[in-house]
């Protein structure tokens, strides 16, 4: 009996492997098999505040939201505007400042885009995407 | 025997009367590629679907995965038989390279509640520049540096005019090492003061309807003395700079003058 149960269960085991296999093939290229973030790049809002005035916030979020609020002081850059909006942090950079880029929230990708296109096209150094993004500002915020 | 026999044909008669009864949304296409041209402002992809079903689906949501993207459908209902599309809108802006965007569909067909459409977009601008912007150090040699502009093959780019927003720089403009490249060479006249400067970009090619890009040129104001912490002292001070670039931070205490 014991070893009826056990050998169902494999075999069980084995049938729900198949579609599972199949699905892993067929959608190889949807599956994230790596997480997108590089822990090198994220900061945590303790650390990001730490900076003060050594750090320049750049809101990545989309023009309405960021009218609606953001961090004080933050400079607006999203991709909708990028060649409008790029030069305002361009003047305001310098060597020793460190950026921090957030958008809505962890899950949203706006941000972690701003920073690659800040180190790879305009060659910024100390670009950080700052982790959990609008939300986690506001949730200390309050 | 006989009731047992009864049940089992009860259980397919129903199990017959539900497969006959559904509603099945049949897409084309659930993953749409667009290359849109260089001056085009938006991307539109087509999702189109079939009710292959016998009883109506009803669309009970349809969300775009960012704000650059709306999605529209066509009806609330889809008869059977009926055919239709959702219209997925990406809105290009200043992006380049690969987009992929999505919108995610959720109907009340009991076989496939969910489905994601993808949109993907390789979006290859007029011209590419590396790097954006070029800056000197306080008191560096002003010797020139160079912003390389790729060109898009297809648009046929004779020349580049580039013009400053200040007269503190000079851009001069040569042909590259490679095909439909450029060589923006930059030079400030004097890096003993804090400058910044937009540099105007306007591509010289009958496939251009007008569209201008810019890069920055800047000197850098003079580098705080190494080991300056920041202090609620200081923190004043370097907020000032950061809003008034054209005057150069006065050096520390002590430090000598330039």
């Amino acid at each position: 009996m014991k070893v009826s149960a056990v050998r169902q269960a494999l075999l069980l085991i084995a049938l729900a492997f198949v579609p599972a296999i199949g699905e892993a093939i067929y959608f190889r290229d949807k599956v994230s098999w790596q997480s997108p973030d590089r822990s090198s790049e994220m900061v945590n809002l303790d650390q990001a505040q730490s900076w003060g005035a050594n750090a320049i916030w750049v809101d990545a979020r989309p023009d309405n939201e960021f009218e609606q609020d953001h961090v004080p002081g933050a400079i607006p850059l999203n991709e909708d505007r990028w060649n409008e909006l790029l030069p305002t942090l361009l003047a305001q950079w310098s060597l020793e400042k460190k950026i921090v880029v957030y958008c809505s929230s962890q899950s949203c990708n706006a941000s972690r885009e701003v920073a690659r296109r800040l180190r790879d096209e305009a060659g910024l150094k100390d670009v950080f995407v700052l982790r959990g993004g609008w939300d986690e500002w506001l949730k200390n915020r309050r | 025997m006989n009731t047992n026999f009864s049940r089992l044909i009860g259980v397919l008669a129903l199990a017959a009367l539900v497969q006959s009864a559904h509603a099945e949304l049949k897409w084309e296409q659930p993953s749409v590629d667009l290359r849109p041209g260089f001056n085009d402002k938006q991307a539109v992809a087509h999702f189109k679907y079939e009710n292959v079903g016998n009883t109506p689906v009803h669309f009970k949501s349809v969300h775009a995965s960012c704000g650059c993207t709306t999605a529209q459908t066509q009806n609330e209902q889809v008869a059977p038989g009926q055919k239709g599309e959702i219209t997925a809108t990406f809105n290009i802006g200043g992006r380049t390279g690969t987009q992929v965007k999505t919108v995610t569909v959720q109907t009340d067909d009991p076989e496939r509640s969910g489905i994601v459409l993808t949109l993907k977009a390789v979006i290859t601008p007029l011209l590419e520049f590396q790097p954006t912007l070029v800056y000197w150090q306080n008191g560096e040699e002003p010797k020139p540096k160079i912003i390389t502009a790729k060109a898009n093959k297809d648009a046929a780019i004779k020349k580049l005019d580039v013009a400053s927003s200040t007269p503190d720089f000079t851009a001069k403009v040569d042909a590259g090492s490679a095909p439909n490249e450029f060589r923006i060479s930059v030079q400030p006249r004097d890096t003993t003061k804090a400058v910044y400067a937009t540099l105007t970009i306007k591509p010289d090619s009958p496939a251009n309807t007008g569209n201008m890009f810019a890069a920055a040129a800047r000197v850098m104001p003079p580098a705080p003395t190494s080991g300056t912490a920041i202090t609620p002292s200081t923190k004043a001070s370097v907020s000032t700079a950061r809003h008034d670039l054209a005057t150069p931070a006065p050096p520390p205490a002590g430090s000598p003058s330039q």
